[in-house]
């Protein structure tokens, strides 16, 4: 008998702690009316970065991130044109592969993409979620970045300052294994291109 | 009515149902409402990530760990980047150390607290999971903002952390664990009491000292049943060995002891995780690694404690720089096995609560 009325006084204490939670705050969202702001880190979707002045992008096409990608969500062509500088023919990313790892930021060194916080693209149709470069770049626009390039105006006119870049810009190349003569091919477009 | 019999018959447990907290199948031979004989099948959510982590360079192999086990994507983080830095005796920084102990740490509550959360729900009580849910979604947060995402993070690096904690992150960790410690205490007199509870839970799926040891399992289970033995303490890595923690042990290896050890773990980790804070140093958070990183050839077995049990790589480099041989082992698939053993002859409720005790997770036993 006893331990009935244990129990019960038990049950009832149980019961008030859920109680006490009828006077609280709910701490869940109406999603679709009220949205959660999303920290500055998020990795959301891949965006291509565009140039804060010109809009151009700033991507290069020096295959650094398709090289990083676990899962091969990256898929760019940029052959070298006649002057050895990489053309930029197609940017292509397949979020049906992508896994948000954040690994293609981190290998390019020119700013030229980004996870974002932003979310909500999902769709009926599979085919949807391969984006091409433009669609990359008009989701990317209104994207706030720290660019990692050198800053072009500054640099440009003496010649000893771009070689003493140069030596600067070789050292990230190297680092994520491509080809000795490539990676010295990669930082001249960029130089070219900024100019 | 000679003819009048009972017979035994076969029933099929999962693999959708929601008791099995993922893709699981056991086999049931019941007779009635008593289990005769279990017989767990799996396989369903093998993805082959050993042997994607053998085509993938070491650094894309931690992307790829973190799916092994996303529960605690940061311990996996943590025991392959172990690994890979003992085959290359890489040192790392002292703060990216307090770095990974904070996320480790913070990673076992939220684990601990989905175990409570559903455990309580597979038994009847719906409450207690939004309670511990309301209660993780702090501390996803805290990962959120430090390395932007909420489950799979690829933040514990070769020879460091990829990005050093905001500076919002320390006051609001440390406003949530006060929260956790407080909430705890209110989840203990939630259920601990409850008569409905005790039933349900003490004395179902005995687990004696002996059986665990020869099915190999550890960490919470273990201590349970009455073994002082945790990696932490016993096999130190990182910088565990500075920080003053209590291991709890129980000592019936029942469902009620399994739940109350992981309550307990979750204070001991609060205060792992305040110490941390408090003594954290100021300096860089990764050691130089080149992204062309190969380990000279080897082989090593490192261990670390996850939230459910031991968790191991054994990891072989040819010193190339892809892994030559990726052994990942999990806590969960010796629990997994111990199943057929102490949930025959029990009632097929107690067996749903005896699995859920057991905190399996499938991914972790499928790879």
């Amino acid at each position: 008998m006893l331990d009935y009325i244990k129990g019960f006084i038990e049950l009832i204490k149980g019961l008030g702690i859920t109680g006490k939670h009828l006077g609280m705050h709910a701490v869940t969202l109406q999603y679709p009316e009220e949205k959660d702001v999303m920290p500055e880190r998020s990795r959301g979707v891949v965006v291509l970065l565009s140039d804060k002045e010109d809009g151009s992008l700033n991507c290069t096409g020096c295959l650094l991130c398709m090289k990083a990608c676990p899962t091969a969500a990256i898929i760019i062509d940029a052959p070298r044109g006649e002057d050895k500088k990489r053309v930029l023919k197609k940017f292509e990313l397949d979020f049906t592969l992508c896994c948000y790892c954040g690994l293609c930021e981190e290998a390019c060194n020119f700013s030229a993409l980004k996870l974002t916080g932003k979310y909500e693209y999902s769709t009926g149709d599979k085919d949807d979620l391969l984006w091409d470069v433009n669609k990359l770049q008009d989701v990317g626009r209104d994207v706030d970045y720290e660019d990692k390039r050198r800053k072009k105006v500054a640099k440009k006119p003496a010649k000893p300052v771009v070689d003493a870049n140069a030596k600067v810009e070789d050292k990230p190349a190297k680092a994520v294994e491509i080809k000795p003569t490539e990676s010295a091919d990669d930082t001249k477009p960029k130089t070219e291109g900024e100019a | 009515m000679s003819d009048l019999r009972t017979e035994e018959y076969d029933l099929n447990m999962g693999p959708h149902h929601p008791s099995t907290h993922g893709v699981c199948r056991l086999l049931l031979t019941m007779d009635g409402e008593r289990v005769v004989k279990v017989v767990p099948y799996i396989g369903y959510l093998h993805r082959a990530i050993e042997k994607i982590c053998e085509n993938r360079s070491y650094a894309m192999c931690i992307p790829m760990l973190d799916r092994f086990e996303y529960v605690t994507s940061m311990s996996c983080n943590q025991v392959f980047s172990l690994a890979a830095e003992r085959l290359a005796g890489i040192e790392v920084p002292e703060r990216a150390e307090y770095l990974r102990v904070i996320m480790l740490e913070l990673n076992r509550i939220a684990s601990h607290l989905i175990f409570f959360g559903t455990t309580a729900m597979d038994i009847g009580a719906l409450t207690p999971f939004l309670y511990a849910l309301r209660e993780r979604e702090d501390i996803i947060d805290l990962f959120e903002m430090t390395c932007g995402q909420r489950l799979t993070y690829n933040y514990i690096r070769i020879g460091g952390v990829s990005k050093d904690i905001p500076e919002e992150f320390t006051p609001r960790c440390r406003k949530t664990i006060a929260n956790i410690t407080e909430k705890v205490e209110e989840y203990k007199r939630l259920l601990n009491g409850n008569p409905i509870w005790k039933m349900r839970t003490i004395g179902i799926g005995k687990l004696d000292a002996d059986l665990a040891l020869a099915y190999g399992a550890s960490g919470p289970i273990l201590r349970a049943s009455g073994v002082d033995y945790d990696l932490r303490r016993d096999d130190p890595y990182s910088i565990y060995d500075r920080f003053d923690f209590n291991i709890p042990i129980y000592h019936n290896g029942d469902v009620y002891d399994r739940y109350m050890i992981r309550l307990d773990e979750i204070q001991e980790s609060c205060k792992i995780v305040g110490q941390a804070l408090d003594s954290i140093v100021e300096g860089p958070i990764k050691a130089k690694v080149s992204p062309n990183f190969k380990p000279p050839a080897g082989e090593t077995y490192t261990r670390i404690e996850n939230s459910r049990g031991e968790m191991g790589v054994h990891l072989v480099s040819d010193g190339s720089k892809k892994p030559f041989r990726l052994k990942a082992r999990g806590g969960s698939y010796p629990h997994l096995q111990l199943l057929p053993e102490i949930a025959t002859n029990c009632m097929i409720a107690d067996l749903v609560a005896i699995f859920a005790s057991f905190d399996v997770i499938l991914p972790e036993v499928d790879r």
